[in-house]
C-alpha cells in the first residue's frame, strides 16, 4: 500500500519546511526524522517523562502526543532554537552546564524548553514553583537539585539582564 | 517495545465548524471515526492498538468550541475544547468556581494541561478522571451537538456504565455549563494518588456545600466520587444522611459510613477494594470539612 502522504508546513525555529507526511505521524516524529532535528528526545512515549517536550505557539507540549498535521500554521520552538538565535534558551543551557544540571543530558532538551516557559510566564519562580513545573520531567541522574539551582541561576541572570 | 511503535494508519479530517465536526460523525458505524481533541488519551489508546479509526477527526481547529464564558444568569459556559491551562488561568473560573480550578491543578503537569481538554476528561467517561466529581458537586450539565440539534443532559446522568456515556452515536459533546453557585457555597476536591504529581487517582473525593450561617449547619451538600465505583458518581444517600445538620464529627462519620456503602471501589494493582474503602471514609469528612471551612470564609457573599 502506498502511503497516503499529505502535503504539511511546519514552522519551526523561524524556519518553514514543506513536508509530506503521512497524517498518523506524531510531531516528535516528524522532527526528529524528517526533519532531523534529533535535539528534541524522544523517551517514554506516553506523556510521563518530558523528553520530548517543545513550545507551540509559545506553550510547552508533550510532541509524542501531538499529531504533525495539527501542528501546521504554529509557531514550533526546539531546542535547536539558539542557532536561530535565542538568547533566553542560550543562557539557560550555559546555566545549565555551569551548575552541573546535566550528567547523561538525555533529559536537558526538555528540561530547558520546560525552563524557557516557566520565566516567560513567571520570570522570578520559587522553588516549589520550578518543582511543581517540572512534574512532567523525569531526570535519572542529577536528582533534581542542580536542574532547581540551574533554573534559579538562569532566572536571576535573566532578571538582571532585564533591569540591565 | 510498544512506545517504539507508531500509530496506527487513519486518515484525518480537520474541520472547522460545530456542523462539520457533526456531518462527519453522522452515520458512521462504531469505531469507525475518532474524536481527538488534547489527544492525551486518544493518542495513547491508538498507540496501544485499543483504538484503530479509519478516520480521525481533530477538534483543535474548530472555532469557537474552546470558549469560556459566563452566562447573564451568572452560570459559566464552557466549550468542550477549553484546554485545562486555559481553565486554570481563566479569573472567572479561579474566582467564581474555585473547585474547578483546583481539581484541574491536580491534573499531570504543564505540558499536559496546556493539551488536555475538559471535554476529552469528561466524554473520555474513565471512573479515574479528576473532572467529573468536581463538575457533578457544581451541578454541571452536558450539551451534546447532533445532526439534529443539541440536547442538554446533566453530568449525573451521562455516564451510564464504564467507558460509555450517554450521548448518541452520531452525537458530540459540545460544552459544559455550570450553573451559579449559591452564596456561601464552595467545594473542594481530594485526590489521593501514591506519587506527589502525574499520578492516576486511586480515589477522589468531591464535596460541595451550602452553608447555612444562622443555623451554623450544612443547607446543601453534594458529593462526587473518582475511582470508587465502575462510573464516577454521586452519593445522594450519604448527601441526604448530613443535609441540614452541623458538621459535627457523629455527623460525617455517619454520612461518610453511607458513602462507603453506595460506592464500590475495586480492587487493583494501585490499591485493593478494602483500602480504597478507607480513603473514602476517611476523605469525605475531610473533604466536607474542609468545604465547611471555605465556605464560612465568604459568608452570605454573591459568589
Ligand atoms: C501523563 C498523563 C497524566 C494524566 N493525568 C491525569 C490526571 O491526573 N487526571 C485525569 O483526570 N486525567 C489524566 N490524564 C488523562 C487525560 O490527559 C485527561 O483525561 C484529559 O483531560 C483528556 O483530554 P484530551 O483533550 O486530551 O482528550 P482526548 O484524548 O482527545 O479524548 C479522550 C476521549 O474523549 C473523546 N472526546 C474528546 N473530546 C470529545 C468531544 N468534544 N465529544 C465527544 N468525545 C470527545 C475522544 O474521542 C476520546 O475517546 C493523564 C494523561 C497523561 C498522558
Amino acid at each position: 500500500m502506498t502511503k497516503p502522504l499529505v502535503p504539511v508546513t511546519l514552522m519551526v525555529n523561524g524556519e518553514r519546511y514543506d513536508v509530506s507526511i503521512p497524517p498518523w505521524r506524531t510531531l516528535l516524529e516528524v522532527l526528529r526524522e524528517t526533519l532531523n532535528l534529533t535535539g528534541t528526545k524522544r523517551s517514554c512515549g506516553e506523556g510521563q517523562c518530558g523528553t520530548c517536550t517543545v513550545l507551540i505557539d509559545g506553550k510547552a507540549v508533550n510532541s509524542c502526543l501531538y499529531l504533525a498535521i495539527e501542528a501546521q500554521g504554529k509557531a514550533i520552538q526546539t531546542i535547536e532554537g539558539p542557532a536561530a538565535g535565542d538568547p533566553v534558551v542560550e543562557r539557560i543551557q550555559h546555566a545549565f552546564a555551569n551548575k552541573g544540571a546535566i550528567q547523561c543530558g538525555f533529559c536537558t532538551p526538555g528540561m530547558i524548553i520546560a525552563t524557557k516557559s516557566l520565566l516567560q510566564d513567571n520570570p522570578k519562580p520559587s522553588e516549589d514553583e520550578i518543582r511543581e513545573a517540572l512534574v512532567g520531567h523525569l531526570c535519572r541522574c542529577t536528582g533534581y537539585v542542580q536542574i532547581v539551582e540551574a533554573i534559579q541561576d538562569a532566572a536571576g541572570a535573566l532578571a538582571a539582564k532585564e533591569g540591565a | 517495545m510498544t512506545y517504539l511503535r507508531r500509530l496506527p494508519k487513519f486518515a484525518y479530517a480537520g474541520p472547522t465548524t460545530l456542523s462539520e465536526v457533526t456531518a462527519l460523525v453522522a452515520d458512521t458505524a462504531p469505531g469507525e471515526i475518532l474524536l481527538l481533541a488534547g489527544g492525551t488519551d486518544a493518542i495513547l489508546q491508538m498507540r496501544r492498538r485499543e483504538r484503530t479509526p479509519k478516520t480521525v477527526v481533530g477538534l483543535k481547529g474548530v472555532a469557537g468550541l474552546d470558549g469560556i464564558a459566563e452566562e447573564s444568569d451568572g452560570g459559566l459556559t464552557i466549550g468542550a475544547t477549553a484546554t485545562l491551562a486555559a481553565l486554570a488561568a481563566s479569573p472567572l473560573v479561579r474566582r467564581r468556581f474555585g473547585l474547578l480550578a483546583e481539581a484541574v491543578l491536580q491534573i499531570g503537569g504543564v505540558e499536559l494541561r496546556n493539551v488536555a481538554t475538559i471535554g476529552g476528561n469528561v466524554a473520555g467517561a474513565l471512573p479515574c478522571a479528576d473532572l467529573p466529581p468536581a463538575l457533578m458537586t457544581l451541578g454541571a450539565k452536558v450539551k451534546l451537538a447532533g445532526p439534529k440539534g443539541a440536547r442538554w443532559v446533566a453530568l449525573d446522568e451521562f455516564f451510564p456504565e464504564f467507558s460509555r456515556t450517554a450521548a448518541q452515536p452520531n452525537e458530540i459533546l459540545a460544552a459544559i455549563g455550570l450553573p451559579k453557585p449559591a452564596p456561601g457555597s464552595a467545594g473542594t476536591y481530594l485526590k489521593f494518588h501514591d506519587r506527589h504529581s502525574m499520578d492516576m487517582t486511586v480515589v477522589g473525593v468531591a464535596a460541595f456545600v451550602t452553608w447555612d450561617a444562622k443555623k451554623k449547619a450544612v443547607a446543601e451538600v453534594r458529593l462526587a466520587y473518582a475511582n470508587s465505583a465502575p462510573t464516577v458518581m454521586r452519593a445522594r444517600q450519604a448527601e441526604a444522611v448530613l443535609k441540614g445538620q452541623a458538621p459535627s464529627d457523629d455527623a460525617l462519620a455517619a454520612c461518610a459510613e453511607e458513602a462507603c456503602k453506595e460506592t464500590k471501589p475495586r480492587t487493583s494493582w494501585r490499591a485493593n477494594g478494602a483500602y480504597r474503602l478507607e480513603l473514602i471514609r476517611a476523605l469525605t469528612k475531610r473533604a466536607i470539612r474542609r468545604a465547611c471551612e471555605k465556605a464560612q470564609a465568604r459568608p452570605g457573599d454573591a459568589p
